[in-house]
């Protein structure tokens, strides 16, 4: 299992587009994929539980990666991050 | 693990005066009147769930004082005030309110004399009045709070109400949750959430909510997002439903034991909280959305005292303990019915 801590960029936040994005990225692994936030532990592979955090632009969410290729998916959605989720 | 790690979190930390005040009196439906310093109730904070009476501080005892809790004054509290001397009666009172307590609540219709009530308002205390009797105020109290400061916790499945026993279908992404929980809502089941279930630990039952945002939201594969209340109205949808038990769906696997019996009850424990757990092994032309039905059925009849596995087994035992008397071969179930041959 691996973990790492990322910022969304992107003004508008993890609204419903980026949020569909991320989620059909993570569904391409096989590893498991939870987002931690306020406390809780999402399923980062539901988007009505990656839309429900509702993260605006600087908000702050630890990633958690489980599984064979944890590695790759992670470098993927860590990238997304960094893309703004390719907004633009 | 159908339910993966999961950390509670306390609902709230902390809650305003103001707010609980307002809730009392809006949702509680508790009549309170202010007596002493209202302006104060933005800034006051509980932080305890926990109710104190403070007989013992009153005395003039103040060691292990617990100021941070409410206050409640009720007949003895007032009565016990009213039997000292003005001047001890001031001392004494001042003395508590030196703490920061959050706030005094005099219940049974309590009231107490104006000079101490200014001195609450000096030193900024608020204080309320309700005519709602002691023990009686504290149960409704204590009932609010233990829900405001309720661990919670967010779990990834579909929560159903199937004739009325709460049902969360858990399993992995895509293994069709949505679809199941969809099938239940058009045989005229009720939905309380998809995807996003928040559980709320509550006198050690849990209840299960959707959050603010997905409610009554569905993601169904292919499709999108739907929206069951609009779709299929109303009566398809509930706020909460105690969880009552976890369905989890796998995808068949031959080495995956399978309960054939049901004698043996598998639970999970979600927050310390024990409930039925039973694995669901899925393959075509299974059709989950009537074995939920009697999943629900089949727990409707234990509750009822009905265990449909101990009842055969009861029932093998006794044949079993009557074969050593007389060795019959194996009997059918009707002996004689006259001339019936349909």
């Amino acid at each position: 299992m691996i973990k790492r801590t990322v910022k969304v960029k992107n003004a508008a936040g993890l609204h419903t587009r980026p949020a569909a994005v991320l989620v059909q990225c993570a569904s391409e692994f096989e590893s498991e994929f939870f987002i931690h936030m306020y406390g809780y532990r999402i399923n980062g592979k539901s988007i009505l539980g990656v839309m429900t955090l509702a993260a605006d632009q600087g908000s702050e969410m630890e990633l958690e990666l489980d599984g064979p290729d944890e590695k790759e998916a992670l470098q993927a959605i860590v990238r997304l991050f960094e893309n703004e989720f390719d907004e633009n | 693990m159908p339910i993966g790690p999961h950390t509670p979190v306390p609902r709230k930390e902390r809650i305003s005066v103001d707010f609980l005040i307002e809730s009392l009196r809006k949702v509680v439906l508790i009549e309170l009147d202010s007596c002493a310093a209202p302006e104060q109730c933005a800034e006051r904070y509980v932080e305890d769930r926990e109710l104190h009476r403070p007989g013992l501080a009153l005395a003039g005892y103040l060691k292990l004082f617990s100021y941070q809790r409410i206050q409640i004054l009720g007949n003895t509290e007032c009565e016990y005030l009213s039997n000292m001397t003005a001047a001890e009666r001031q001392e004494r009172f001042s003395a508590i309110l030196d703490y920061t307590i959050p706030v005094i609540f005099l219940t049974s219709g309590n009231n107490l004399p104006d000079n101490l009530l200014l001195l609450a308002q000096e030193k900024r205390i608020p204080v309320f009045r309700t005519p709602v009797e002691t023990t009686k105020f504290m149960f409704i109290l204590r009932d609010f709070l233990e829900d405001q400061f309720a661990s919670q916790t967010i779990v990834h499945g579909s929560m159903v109400d199937v004739y009325g026993i709460g049902i969360l279908i858990t399993g992995k992404s895509g293994i069709g949750k949505s679809e199941v929980a969809l099938d239940l809502i058009e045989r005229g089941h009720r939905l309380v959430s998809d995807d996003v279930v928040v559980l709320t630990k509550k006198n050690n039952i849990l209840l299960a909510a959707s959050t603010d945002m997905n409610k009554h939201f569905m993601e169904i594969r292919g499709l999108g997002i739907v929206d069951v209340m609009s779709m299929f109205g109303i009566r398809s949808v509930r706020y909460q439903k105690r969880l009552e038990v976890v369905v989890d769906l796998y995808l068949w696997d031959k080495s995956i034991k399978v309960n054939r019996t049901g004698l043996d009850k598998e639970f999970v424990s979600v927050m310390d909280v024990k409930v039925p757990l039973i694995r669901l092994p899925i393959s075509p032309g299974k059709n989950i959305t009537v074995i939920a039905e009697v999943i629900a059925m089949n727990h409707l009849l234990q509750h009822y005292g009905y265990d449909a596995a101990r009842a055969l087994q009861e029932k093998i035992n006794q044949k079993i303990a009557r074969k050593n008397i007389d060795r019959d071969k194996i009997s059918r179930a009707v002996d004689y019915f006259e001339g019936d041959f349909e």
